[in-house]
């Protein structure tokens, strides 16, 4: 088990000996049941962190902004930035460093085993115990959460109330990290591409019925963009604007400016954006679910990334997020690659 | 009688060997049906999955991607990352429910003029009875 305690005392040490510059965990919000993102740069302020079950945020993503943030100091703080990592997280740390993003020394890792079970579903948590508030979620020995409500604790069985991401995780516990609270425990899973699985067995035109009515409903909002620790690019594809083409234009300002995608969020327009979207992230997903979880309008996003995964393993033999030193999916290939759809 | 439908097909073609390849089976007066709009670009390799996309966006019925046979590219290994990159968007497009005889990959050298009228006849075969592709056609 992952004791809390032994989490502040790092915390406390690392700020205490002036390792880290701040460290990013959770901890407790002001209205509800999940917490939200902390940054602690006061050695007194560890008391604050919480770690149970309703820590679902990757927060990863922070490390994005930080390095913005730092590009732009005249004089940036060279010290890490300390960050509380699940397996999930763990991996998407990998891939930053895979694609020297950031540098081994810009983070101090404090990873936290999920314990054989994962982190839940808010929606699955909220259905399940129907409306009641919840106070507190903790993990269990056994495969349970024990939830304690304003009538007592309870015990739920971990399988009904964890998020859809952790019933298919491959490693629940850091593959990358400076301190490890909790064990290494491997969770064994029958089949991990079990719900991708399930669309595939449909024929193509109940594929394309079942997304364009998903794809129907986006706004375009972005929160999947935003919330991605992957989609770190400086300029998006889907950000290009119009621009006034006047008699000095040069090709070369035309060549950079062509609007791939139009913004309304129409059928078409939200397909080439989720399509593109998906294969930017194909071979560095890793699966954190963040953008299924952010999305306003429940589009299972997971879907497509997780195909693009399943492919991956299964034509390249890729997994991405273990090795920070293999060359990504794209940038490499095989003699054997199949060309069997080439004619 | 109503007319037939005449698919469009939007070619990517690598400089090096599949538009020489098409060059060929023009200058060799080949016969092959006119559905083709060939695009050329420097290498196979290039070809980002947004001009894929794009083209079907636009309203092309089918696309297709050429490049040189492996170990032929003019830069050494061009078409082997194409490989990779259209066999994931492939996989894709076949996953939101796009028609898999819609978009189609193939070598083609410079010499291979013959080849390269078949493959058109075939797809144009192929996506007569599948009608106009509406799906991803932008319906702004």
């Amino acid at each position: 088990m992952v004791s809390l305690e032994d989490l502040k005392k790092e915390a406390k040490q690392i700020l205490k000996e002036n390792k880290v510059k701040y460290i990013i965990g959770y901890k407790k919000s002001t209205n509800g049941l999940m917490p939200v993102p902390a940054f602690i740069k006061e050695p007194e302020e560890v008391e604050k962190l919480v770690w149970d079950p309703t820590c679902v945020f990757n927060l990863t993503r922070y490390l994005v902004d930080e390095k913005r943030r730092k590009t732009k100091e005249k004089e940036p703080d060279e010290r890490p930035v300390g960050l509380v990592v699940k397996g999930c997280d763990s991996r998407a740390i990998n891939i930053l460093l895979q694609e020297k993003f950031i540098n081994r020394e810009d983070v101090y890792l404090l990873g936290v085993s999920c314990e054989n079970t994962g982190v839940l579903d808010e929606k699955k948590l909220t259905k399940k115990i129907k409306g009641e508030k919840v106070k507190k979620v903790e993990f269990d020995e056994k495969d349970n959460f024990i939830i304690t409500t304003q009538e007592g604790k309870t015990k739920i069985p971990a399988k009904e109330i964890l998020a859809n991401r952790c019933l298919e995780c491959k490693a629940n516990f850091p593959v990358i990290y400076d301190v490890l609270l909790g064990e290494k425990a491997k969770r064994s899973i029958d089949n991990p591409f079990e719900s991708i699985e399930k669309i595939e067995s449909l024929s193509t035109e109940e594929r394309w019925t079942f997304w364009k009515k998903q794809l129907d409903k986006c706004i375009r909002c972005y929160a999947c963009r935003s919330v991605c620790p992957m989609c770190y690019c400086d300029e998006c594809v889907a950000d290009t604007i119009s621009f006034a083409v006047t008699a000095d234009t040069t090709a070369e300002e035309k060549a950079q400016k062509i609007k791939w995608v139009e913004k309304s969020p129409v059928s078409s327009e939200n397909f080439i954006y989720h399509m593109v979207r998906a294969i930017h992230l194909a071979g560095r997903c890793i699966d954190c679910g963040e953008c299924e979880r952010a999305c306003p309008l429940d589009i299972p996003l997971r879907f497509l990334n997780r195909k693009l995964e399943k492919e991956a393993k299964e034509l390249f033999g890729f997994e991405a997020g273990f090795d920070p030193d293999q060359p990504s999916l794209i940038s490499c290939f095989k003699d054997e690659d199949p060309e069997d759809f080439i004619r | 009688m109503a007319e037939e439908f005449e698919p469009k097909i939007v070619a990517f073609l690598c400089k090096w060997c599949s538009s020489a390849g098409s060059d060929l089976a023009g200058v060799s007066r080949m016969e092959y049906p006119y559905n083709v709009v060939p695009i050329t670009v420097m290498c196979s390799g290039s070809i980002s999955p947004l001009y894929i996309l794009s083209a079907f966006s636009r309203g092309a019925d089918g696309v297709l991607v050429s490049g040189c046979h492996p170990g032929d590219c003019h830069y050494i290994k061009g078409n082997f990352y194409a490989r990779r990159r259209i066999a994931l968007i492939n996989k894709l497009l076949d996953f939101i429910g796009l028609e898999p005889q819609r978009f189609q990959m193939s070598w083609v050298s410079a010499a291979e003029g013959t080849k390269y009228t078949e493959i058109i006849k075939d797809f144009v075969k192929e996506l007569k009875p599948l009608g106009p592709q509406t799906k991803l056609g932008r319906d702004l």
